[in-house]
């Protein structure tokens, strides 16, 4: 019923890296991240019972490290609904952006340097695919919040990239 | 409205996986399925002995009643009219034993034949007594019981008389 170990090693050779990574992004802290993971795993296999694949293995079992996640981060008290603690960052026609060198990794770390609600909403929108809609009822957020959440956000994420292109150059 | 970083992050977007977990968290996750493996057996087991244990007191608590039912089930159980009679006869049968007896001493060898024939017929009773209360037609079996008591009766009746005529018999050759 619960499967054989072997299948789940390879289940688990499948999807950790992404998961892990999930997780990361919106945790932050690798040691959390890592929790998530096991907690997530354990969950996905002995629940496996109530996959009824109506989706695929994968995004179900996204969306139980995206929900561990986030109840993670609301232990340590994150207020999604804080928006207007950066009014200062300047508009997006401001600055060009194709002097923003676009590096992954640049991107990456930038993103871990955002606050806990921009860096969520954006790494549930722009890497993992979710629409506001989506993004709203996981967050239990309206979508309107979700998409100011996710400008600013954005517009956070630019200018720490835009600062440290000029502190490299 | 410029989407430079939406196309970029979907276009690379496995350059945003590149951290890895750690490498013993496998077996971390092993061990806490092995947990829950081993748990599942204890608890059936647990279950099991529970249920094996409902079972062995409802069995008991089954067979002592039955046991007590047994010891309660008497004629008077089945039907009244025929524990009258029965109360009755052994009435009797107790007073006639006790004549019997007085003439015992001077008659040892008949009293001797006369008690193993009654007896055989209180044997015969005790084992109805004893199959009544699983007997299927119980007012058969009191039946039963309650004519064996009435030839009980008529067997010391006729055995007084009997022993009386000996008597008298040997009272006149004395004379």
């Amino acid at each position: 019923m619960q499967g054989s170990r072997a299948a789940q090693f390879e289940l688990y050779k499948l999807y950790a890296k992404a998961m892990y990574n999930v997780a990361l992004r919106i945790l932050n802290y690798e040691e959390e991240a890592e929790d998530v993971l096991q907690e997530a795993f354990l969950d996905a296999f002995t629940r496996i019972v109530d996959f009824r694949q109506e989706t695929t293995f994968g995004l179900w079992l996204k969306q139980i490290v995206i929900n561990k996640s986030i109840n993670y981060l609301r232990k340590r008290k994150m207020e999604f609904v804080s928006t207007d603690e950066l009014s200062e960052v300047p508009d997006e026609d401001s600055f060009d952006d194709s002097e923003v060198r676009l590096q992954a990794d640049e991107i990456r770390t930038a993103i871990t340097e955002l606050p806990d609600g921009y860096r969520v909403v954006l790494s549930l929108y722009l890497l993992e695919g979710y629409d506001h809609e989506e993004i709203a009822h996981i967050l239990k957020i309206s979508e309107n919040t979700s998409r100011t959440q996710y400008m600013r956000a954005k517009k956070k994420l630019k200018s720490i990239l835009e600062q440290k292109g000029m502190r490299d150059e | 409205m410029n989407n430079r970083l939406e196309t970029f992050v979907k276009e690379n977007r496995k350059a945003f996986d590149v951290m890895e977990p750690s490498a013993g968290l496998w077996a971390k996750i092993e061990q806490e399925l092995d947990k829950k493996k081993k748990k599942k057996p204890v608890k059936l087991y647990l279950w099991m002995s529970a249920a094996a244990a409902i079972v062995v007191v409802f069995g008991l608590a089954w067979l002592y009643v039955g046991k007590l039912q047994n010891k309660d089930l008497e004629i008077a159980d089945v039907s009244a009219s025929y524990a009258k009679k029965e109360v009755h006869f052994a009435g009797l049968i107790t007073e006639k034993r006790d004549s019997l007896a007085i003439f015992a001493s001077a008659n040892p060898e008949l009293y001797k034949k006369f008690t193993a024939d009654l007896k055989k017929l209180d044997e015969d009773y005790e084992r109805l007594k004893a199959e009544l209360p699983t007997s299927p037609n119980q007012t058969f079996v009191v039946k039963a019981m309650v004519k064996n008591r009435e030839i009980q009766l008529q067997l010391l009746k006729q055995q007084l008389l009997i022993i009386n005529q000996v008597d008298d018999y040997k009272r006149v050759n004395q004379i």
